[in-house]
């Protein structure tokens, strides 16, 4: 039976708990402060062997509420990193992989990781251009898959399938 | 009549190695600075005379819509700027709108070289998140189907590289012709099994669709031993032809640690030293059942790469052979035949990742299940970690230095799909 989650790292998880002071770290990954997020990311990678780079993933969750309203949630994005550490021939120790999570209000920023992995150059061009999730910092802030002048975010939940743009309308 | 070698590559020494985050890597590879992708121009010599050529999108030797922007000094690639996006379909937003089952047919198409690892990935996605496991002879065809996938891409990557380099005149279109007509043997048998010759649909949430004919497995084994008799004449074209050595040997040296930090995986990753397999290291499917040997290559280079994807041909023949002879009875599929699209239904906001070891290096599929139970049938964000992507942002790292005939020798030897870069 596989496990709904590969479970976090024993090391990581008493690290994780120290570094962002959380009493439980959920399966899918700790919530990160934006602020925090550049020297966790560094601290993963030198100090915990993650060196291999697997995805960022951004998801839009649109405004839930109204502002004022108690339960109101804004506009808002959830980038999904993972990383993963090889096998350790030495120790044992097998590959394992470690996910953390940033939220990140709309019209708002979050601090690129491209100088901690090269790997998340790309990720974050593509995420930028297919969710629309601002990376500060960014080296290279281009669209990657969409043309340049497109319109829009085209995987944020608010953008339909059936909007006609040119030349597709 | 195999053709034995007395060595597959010239003088194997052992190298050097040293320990980077618990791995072992080949210290010769290890380089310090790596070139900058984002180079501005004016700190070039500004004296040089600076051509910019446009390579792609239509050119044959892209593998697909891949577009290059290169400046040269005389015939050295000084700065080099990759350009994707051209065969971008929005997979990831059509997903959003299918049923759990309708997904496989449509992430087929992303890696059109070998659907049948897209189809697992995102399978084995969704077992996850649903908390239920295939029947072992499901787990075994699943192997067994990926295996023989994995020989045909490979044999498409080799065979379209020697094309690469060589062309016509150079006997390029020999290893070609070989490695076509090898993979037709395997679309034979994945059509005796699924009706079709590519975008099979054979994989479904909890199991398979299709159960092996009779008398499938002994043609299976036959043509696997064909392939592996005749690898070796791929291996003698590698390694003995003059023009492929001399365009691929010591071109694209790639250290080991730039390609782990960019998510590079598969045979680029194994062809820089590291001995890295998803299948041994944290093994799916059947894969716990039996031995998986990860052949590694040291040099680094372009040739490395491809020697590394020769070795998996006979290893995954050999894994595949072994496989069959043990495939157990029993059902095929853990869940009832789905009538309804939207039977499946995941949990409010469970996320799952999955990943399997593709041709190309570690193919995963995460996945956000809908926060509204109305239409919990759908995902609610789908992301395709694809190798391909990965490995061809390698490029502007790797072309400095290198000359203007050499980048197509470099982007065959990373073999990235456009269609999995792009989605």
């Amino acid at each position: 039976m596989p496990p709904l989650h590969e479970p976090i790292p024993p090391d990581v998880l008493e690290w994780c708990q120290a570094e962002l002071g959380l009493e439980t770290v959920p399966a899918e990954g700790p919530e990160v402060p934006r602020d925090r997020l550049l020297a966790f990311a560094r601290a993963l990678k030198d100090q915990h062997d993650f060196w291999f780079f697997l995805y960022c993933a951004s998801t839009h969750y649109p405004e839930e509420g109204s502002a004022g309203e108690e339960g109101h949630k804004p506009d808002r994005t959830l980038v999904a990193y993972r990383v993963r550490r090889l096998p350790h021939a030495a120790s044992g120790r097998p590959t394992q992989t470690f996910p953390f999570r940033v939220w990140v209000p709309t019209g708002e920023s979050t601090p690129s990781l491209a100088e901690v992995w090269v790997g998340a150059d790309w990720q974050e061009r593509e995420q930028f251009d297919l969710v629309g999730t601002v990376f500060a910092g960014h080296p290279d802030p281009r669209r990657l898959m969409m043309p340049e002048d497109w319109p829009g975010h085209p995987l944020r939940r608010d953008y339909a399938i059936e909007t006609g743009h040119f030349p597709w309308r | 009549m195999a053709v034995t070698l007395s060595h597959s590559l010239p003088v194997q020494t052992l190298p050097r190695t040293m320990q980077v985050g618990g791995v072992t890597v080949p210290v010769d590879l290890v380089t310090t600075g790596w070139p900058d992708p984002q180079m501005r121009l004016e700190d070039y010599d500004p004296e040089a005379d600076l051509m910019t050529i446009n390579m792609g999108p239509q050119h044959p030797s892209t593998h697909g819509v891949l577009r290059v922007k290169l400046w040269l000094d005389g015939e050295t690639v000084v700065k080099a700027v990759p350009y994707v996006g051209y065969l971008h379909r929005g997979v990831e937003k059509l997903c959003e709108k299918l049923t759990y089952v309708q997904l496989t047919p449509i992430v087929d198409k992303n890696d059109y070289v070998s659907p049948m690892m897209n189809e697992m990935a995102i399978n084995m996605a969704i077992e996850n998140a649903l908390g239920i496991e295939p029947p072992r002879r499901a787990q075994y065809m699943r192997s067994i189907l990926a295996e023989i996938q994995r020989i045909g891409s490979h044999l498409i990557s080799v065979g379209t590289w020697g094309l690469d380099m060589g062309g016509a005149i150079g006997g390029g279109a020999t290893i070609f012709m070989f490695c076509m007509r090898e993979r037709e043997l395997l679309l034979d048998l994945f059509e005796e099994l699924t009706g079709c010759r590519f975008h099979y649909n054979t994989h479904t949430v909890g199991g398979q669709r299709h159960d092996l004919p009779v008398g499938w497995d002994v043609k299976a084994k036959q043509v696997l031993a064909r392939i592996v008799e005749r690898s070796y004449e791929y291996e003698q074209f590698l390694v003995e032809n003059p023009i492929c050595r001399a365009r691929a040997r010591g071109v694209a040296v790639l250290d080991p640690l730039l390609a782990m930090e960019c998510g590079a995986s598969g045979p680029i990753l194994r062809g820089s030293g590291v001995d890295f397999d998803l299948r041994r290291d944290a093994p799916y499917a059947a894969y716990g059942e039996i031995e998986v040997r990860v052949p590694t290559r040291t040099e680094g280079d372009a040739l490395a790469r491809a020697m590394v994807r020769v070795d998996e041909i006979r290893e995954s023949a050999r894994i595949a052979s072994a496989l069959l002879d043990g495939v157990p009875e029993g059902p095929i599929c853990a869940l009832k035949p789905v009538k309804l699209p939207g039977a499946v239904k995941l949990m409010e906001g469970e996320t799952a990742y999955a990943a399997v070891e593709g041709p190309r290096g570690e193919l995963g599929t995460y996945l956000v299940a809908q926060t509204d139970r109305k239409v919990g049938q759908h995902p609610y964000r789908l992301k395709i970690r694809s190798p391909s992507l990965h490995a061809l942002s390698l490029l502007p790292y790797l072309c400095p230095g290198h000359t203007l005939a050499d980048v197509v020798v470099i982007i065959g030897s990373l073999d990235p799909i456009m269609g999995e870069v792009d989605r």
